[in-house]
């Protein structure tokens, strides 16, 4: 398949996915903006506004991961129910481009929630070269690993149901557990060292730490980009050599 | 088969198996969902496959389509190996899977669009893809219309009109007339016979062997992973030793009909396998007696009840099965 024809199908998954299933039911972008914004509305009720900012940061970093267990929604239903992906599998469509466009798609739905969060981003005055970079690059990892995940998982899964038993397992070990919502000291010293293994707590770091919310050093940066893009890179990795295009 | 016969049969057959084999992980011990299947689909024709439940149709278009790997054989698309080469065969082949359903947020207009701009095709060359095959399938009242708001058959047509639309080289439809009513089977078995016009190659699986019978050049009957018949229809026909069917309803002593050829039990009356003059003359006396009957030759049912020994639509054996129609091998 050529490049240009890669793109088309591409942006059909996006249309087809994203902005058709929207003009059809709009709800969905007030369901994809629940969440983010309930724990915003928590954390600010629960801590009388001192955490409102971590809020707004933990909420981008939610969004992006949400993008993750919709897709892995979206991929079983699809792989499953209907055999759409049994379709694209005898077409000239490989699965990088499926996978990336159906990720592409699920970023549709985010859009309202990432406008409220960086509006807000902005309103707090943190918007720079060098936040804005920062920000964005995280949350283009956290896309990206997220996706890579839900993919290679859902090529195993045998049923839609499976994804429910799942989906709140993976918000607790990337969301809840580590300092996305709330600043790492927060946490005590044993819960400090269990977050240290999950992507999202060095993700957190580095949007904290660039508006200034948590302490940055060059050293520590390099560290959470280094931990942050190896995990993004191992699970693009596994998706490669371990998901199932094709059923054994 | 030797192995410049099987280079040749290879060569001019869209599709070509091997000894393919299949076994499940999940399956019982010594189960194979394919075993030791070797047939060739020819280029530009339709292809029946039938079967019952489970005999391995389904597993035999999945690994074709790239969808499923195979346990063992060889198995090529247009002289292309599907292990080596799924990349080059999957630009040319589109499948509508069994039991699949249409993304229920779209239109009609839009499955088969989306589908065929999926496969890389540019917009305008999509559009009148679209627009004719809608039209061939009688689907362009429908073109606008949620696909949610569909029936059953309706949307069994979109999927086949999408496929039918592409330009595949190569089109496999798992059952792609399940729950479909006469009127709109028919409307697809015209789409199917333009497609074969346009010397693409089909593999249809199908239960409705009146289907099969009436679309494919060639058939192959599968029955618990193994191939026991392959033929054109006339072939099949051809290897009967009753080619005719008489039923006879009651009242009618069973014993005046014996002679005459295999006599067999059914609702209010008897099915009676026969040569032709045997036949006629079972008709004559019926008629004598004023009993109500029909004649013709043995369908593509009989033969199947006859090799696999129950019918394709049930797993009870048939009382009277044991003794054979067929000249068997």
């Amino acid at each position: 398949m050529s490049a240009r024809n890669r793109l088309r199908s591409l942006f059909t998954l996006v249309l087809l996915n994203g902005i058709i299933p929207i003009r059809t039911q709009p709800l969905y972008l007030a369901s994809i903006l629940a969440s983010p914004l309930s724990f915003l509305f928590f954390i600010y009720i629960v801590s009388a506004g001192r955490l409102l900012l971590y809020g707004v940061l933990g909420g981008m970093v939610l969004t992006m991961l949400s993008v993750g267990t919709s897709l892995q929604s979206d991929l079983t239903h699809y792989r499953h129910d209907l055999k759409f992906q049994d379709v694209v599998v005898a077409s000239p469509v490989e699965a990088p481009t499926y996978v990336a466009g159906m990720a592409l798609s699920e970023l549709v739905y985010s859009i309202p929630a990432l406008a409220v969060f960086v509006a807000l981003f902005v309103y707090e005055g943190w918007a720079t070269p060098f936040t804005v970079a920062v920000v964005t690059g995280v949350l283009l990892l956290v896309w990206g690993f997220a996706s890579a995940f839900a993919f290679t998982l859902t090529t195993y899964f045998q049923d839609v149901r499976e994804t429910f038993l799942f989906s709140p397992i993976i918000s607790l070990v990337l969301t809840v557990l580590p300092p996305v919502y709330y600043p790492i000291s927060a946490l005590p010293k044993w819960a400090q060292f269990v977050a240290r293994f999950s992507p999202t707590t060095y993700a957190a770091g580095l949007v904290q730490g660039a508006v200034g919310l948590a302490p940055l050093s060059l050293s520590s940066g390099i560290v959470d980009w280094s931990v942050l893009g190896a995990f993004t890179a191992a699970l693009f990795l596994i998706a490669a050599f371990k998901a199932r295009w094709r059923d054994p | 088969m030797n192995v410049a016969a099987s280079a040749s049969a290879s060569m001019s057959a869209a599709i070509h198996a091997e000894h393919l084999r299949k076994v499940y992980s999940h399956a019982p011990p010594g189960v194979a969902a394919l075993d030791d299947l070797t047939l060739d689909v020819p280029t530009g024709r339709i292809y029946g496959l039938i079967g019952r439940n489970g005999a391995g149709k389904t597993t035999f278009v999945r690994i074709a389509a790239t969808q499923l790997t195979k346990t063992s054989g060889v198995i090529e698309v247009l002289g292309h190996d599907v292990d080596q080469e799924p990349r080059v065969v999957r630009t040319q082949v589109a499948c509508v899977p069994q039991e699949s359903r249409p993304l229920y947020f779209l239109n009609v207009d839009e499955v088969v669009y989306l589908y065929l701009k999926l496969r890389g095709a540019d917009s305008p060359d999509a559009r009148r893809r679209t627009k004719d095959v809608l039209a061939e399938l009688d689907l362009t009242e429908y073109a606008h219309q949620s696909v949610m708001r569909l029936s059953g058959g309706l949307r069994r047509r979109t999927l086949c009109a999408m496929v039918l639309a592409s330009d595949a080289e190569v089109l496999f439809l798992d059952e792609p007339t399940t729950g479909l009513d006469p009127l709109a089977r028919r409307g697809v078995w015209e789409a199917i016979r333009r497609t074969s016009r346009e010397r693409r190659t089909l593999l249809l699986t199908t239960h409705y062997l009146d289907e099969a019978e009436a679309l494919s050049a060639r058939l192959a009957l599968v029955e618990e992973g193994r191939l026991l018949l392959e033929g054109t229809p006339q072939d099949l026909r051809a290897r009967v030793r009753y080619p005719y069917r008489v039923t006879v309803q009651t009242p009618f002593p069973r014993e005046e009909l014996e002679p005459y050829g295999r006599v067999t039990n059914i609702e209010g009356g008897y099915l009676v396998f026969a040569r032709e003059d045997d036949a006629r003359e079972v008709a004559r006396r019926a008629l004598d007696r004023g009993a109500r009957l029909s004649m013709g030759p043995v369908s593509l049912e009989d033969i199947f009840l006859d090799v696999v020994g129950r019918s394709i639509q049930d797993d009870a054996l048939p009382s009277d099965a044991e003794e054979g129609v067929f000249e068997r091998a």
